[in-house]
């Protein structure tokens, strides 16, 4: 029986109750952000006790169908004022999808000072007092939670950190891996804030005695399945020993610099002299040196195939942080003018001990650089300005609420975000498609909302010159495939394989049918992608927001960007073709 | 004529001198093409997933090079 779980922090109760019909089909974001429409008053304040969290796993997290452990957490952002839907790869997912749990419905907001946990099993969802944890690194946080609960093959754990205790918009909600570590992060549009505005600190789930997610026809989810795994096996970038298991996501830097499209020193230019230093290659390269073997990565979550997640030891060989992806490693990076692995690791480990997004800290660090805070490029003080953030001093909390604020504290023009989020680790003004997905997507300034870098950049699915501004369709349909996959609980790098392998996508397809006993096909995944994007687009208008709102900051259209030397030339007209 | 080379990922290994990304001149003659560079190279033209000349991406291998082009070659490559 799938029921919906709801937390009430206000009367502290835990209350089981079915699926609604009209939700029948609904996981992951397309659930997320339907309760969220649903039950949300737009106009109300983020950190109200009329938000909500709504944790939801996606169609087949919590089946044997591969790199399907994903977690979706929506709210109306903090950050942003938009609804707000952030995923991460973790196996609290799939617990909570085995007890039948199909979302987790955060509402309210406790009177007094005291912190909660709330331990999830098959019969109910306790209350405990959670005072201990709080004000303290996370990873404390999880190994004593872990050593009360059973340890990480009893549970997996749920937290915000320090940030989202302090209400900050840049905290993000932290998720264990497979081996227990505070890592995997739901890290954008602050969510993590409004769990602390609840003054829920950690939700744990304990998935003894669960009878497995429900599947309608056995037979064709194990096809779909076995397509989707047989892709992922054979495309060169999912592989095993591919690019991202042997190099991470990070292998990204390099041909991201190469194309000039990668921010650097807060999005002043295109390529960053020190990228081979912080590149992927060199985080394998390093981890051999200091360790002595050839590492490949691994998985964030249980059951998946891709296995992309890294550790970075110190020069003793011991382990400084996990994971060094990409995004991190650019905003903590290039877009700082930093190209020390070491120093960008401290600064990861940081983010994860506090509880915030890294690219948002990434972001507005490079922002208060600008801003005369400290120099382009000085780790020392970038490092000491993220252990601000962690003690809540006054510097602290303006960095700790995003690159927004920030500019504004310190009178900057340059703050490269869409709706109060700062972008991601490409450049909109060299790569046309991604900027229509920034300025267009509901979320804000989001990469992943729509990744057109696959056929811009990567030539997955296809080859597409990324200064061509013809993009408005490969921008809508990478939004509503996204919208989709992100609904199926899979990791959206399965897209790698299946946009450019059919059989997988089929699978994908096959995979939902088999477990919902529905009959959709390839049509029905831009309906529904549409259909989730429109429910997003009618929560944002009520809140507030226009058109008006889906543009790029102004400097991009007047600053050349080198080494192309291109502006943001894209008219209001052609983006509002994304959304129409 | 010259043309400075960077490899990556894959593409660099035992027996090449250099890490990924380190510009390495390769003298080539006037009018090679990319076709010719990978020969040059002793790389595959399958294991070559994308080129990028002057931070472009070019598709055909008979595109023909440049005095002083920088040239990128990556394997097939993805993240986020």
């Amino acid at each position: 029986m799938e029921r919906i779980l709801r937390i009430n922090m206000t009367d502290r109760t835990a209350t089981f109750e079915p699926v609604p019909d009209r939700y029948a089909h609904r996981a992951g974001r397309w659930l997320t952000s339907s309760i969220v429409h649903d039950e949300v008053p737009p106009t109300s304040h983020p950190l109200s006790p009329d938000n909500v969290v709504v944790f939801s796993p996606g169609v087949v997290t919590g089946t044997a169908a591969p790199t399907s452990s994903r977690i979706s957490v929506g709210a109306k952002s903090p950050l942003t004022g938009t609804i707000k839907e952030a995923n991460a790869g973790t196996g609290w997912g799939g617990r909570l999808a085995r007890l039948g749990i199909r979302a987790i419905v955060v509402e309210g907001m406790a009177s007094g000072d005291d912190w909660w946990l709330v331990k999830v099993s098959q019969d109910e969802g306790r209350f405990e007092p959670a005072d201990e944890w709080s004000g303290i690194k996370l990873s404390e946080a999880y190994a004593s939670i872990y050593e009360r609960y059973g340890g990480v093959e009893a549970i997996d754990v749920c937290a915000i950190g320090v940030a989202g205790e302090q209400r900050m918009a840049a905290a993000g909600v932290c998720f264990s891996d497979r081996e227990g570590r505070a890592s995997r992060y739901a890290g954008r549009g602050g969510i993590g804030a409004v769990l602390g505005s609840k003054r829920l600190k950690a939700i744990i789930v304990d998935d003894s005695g669960a009878e497995g997610v429900s599947i309608a026809d056995q037979a064709l989810f194990d096809e779909g399945r076995k397509k989707v795994a047989d892709a992922l096996m054979s495309h060169d970038i999912t592989k095993p020993k591919g690019a991202l298991n042997t190099y991470g996501t990070a292998v990204l830097v390099n041909i991201i610099n190469e194309a000039g499209a990668l921010p650097t020193r807060n999005f002043r230019e295109g390529r960053f002299d020190g990228a081979e230093k912080i590149a992927g290659e060199a985080i394998f390269d390093g981890n051999k040196e200091r360790t002595g073997s050839e590492l490949y990565n691994h998985p964030c979550s249980p059951g998946c195939i891709i296995a992309c997640s890294n550790v970075w030891h110190r020069e003793d060989g011991s382990e400084h942080t996990s994971c060094i992806e990409y995004e991190s490693d650019w905003a903590l990076g290039a877009n700082c003018g930093i190209d020390d692995l070491d120093a960008i690791a401290e600064m990861n480990q940081l983010c994860n001990e506090y509880g915030l997004d890294t690219i948002e800290m990434g972001g507005t660090i490079a922002v208060a650089m600008e801003g005369g805070v400290a120099a382009f490029g000085d780790a020392q003080r970038a490092i000491e300005l993220l252990h601000e953030v962690g003690e809540a001093t006054p510097r602290g909390r303006i960095l700790g609420n995003g690159a927004v604020v920030t500019g504004r504290a310190y009178g900057v023009e340059r703050v490269p975000h869409v709706k109060g989020q700062n972008m991601p680790a490409y450049e909109p003004r060299a790569i046309k498609g991604i900027g229509m997905t920034y300025a267009t997507t509901p979320m804000g300034a989001d990469h992943t909302a729509g990744y057109t870098i696959a056929p811009e950049i990567l030539g997955v699915s296809e080859k597409l010159d990324p200064l061509d501004p013809d993009k408005a369709s490969v921008a809508k349909g990478f939004q509503e495939a996204t919208a989709f996959i992100d609904s199926t609980g899979h990791c959206l790098f399965i897209a790698f394989a299946i946009l450019d392998i059919e059989s997988g996508f089929e699978g994908m397809i096959d995979e939902c049918n088999g477990v919902l006993g529905t009959n959709w096909d390839a049509d029905d995944v831009t309906r529904i992608g549409g259909e989730i994007l429109a429910l997003e687009r009618a929560f944002n208008r009520k809140a507030g927001f226009t058109n008006v709102h889906d543009r790029l900051p102004a400097f991009m259209e007047s600053e050349p960007l080198p080494p192309h030397d291109a502006v943001w030339d894209i008219s209001d007209a052609e983006l509002d073709k994304v959304s129409e | 004529m010259q043309v400075e080379v960077r490899r990556f990922a894959s593409l660099v290994r035992e027996g090449v001198p250099g890490r990924a990304g380190e510009p390495a001149q390769v003298e080539l003659p006037p009018s090679a093409t990319i076709d010719d560079l990978l020969e040059t190279l002793e790389l595959r033209r399958e294991e070559v997933h994308l080129v990028m000349v002057n931070g472009r991406t070019v598709s055909c291998g008979d595109h023909v090079l440049g005095d002083g082009d920088r040239v990128g070659l990556f394997p097939p490559v993805g993240g986020g």
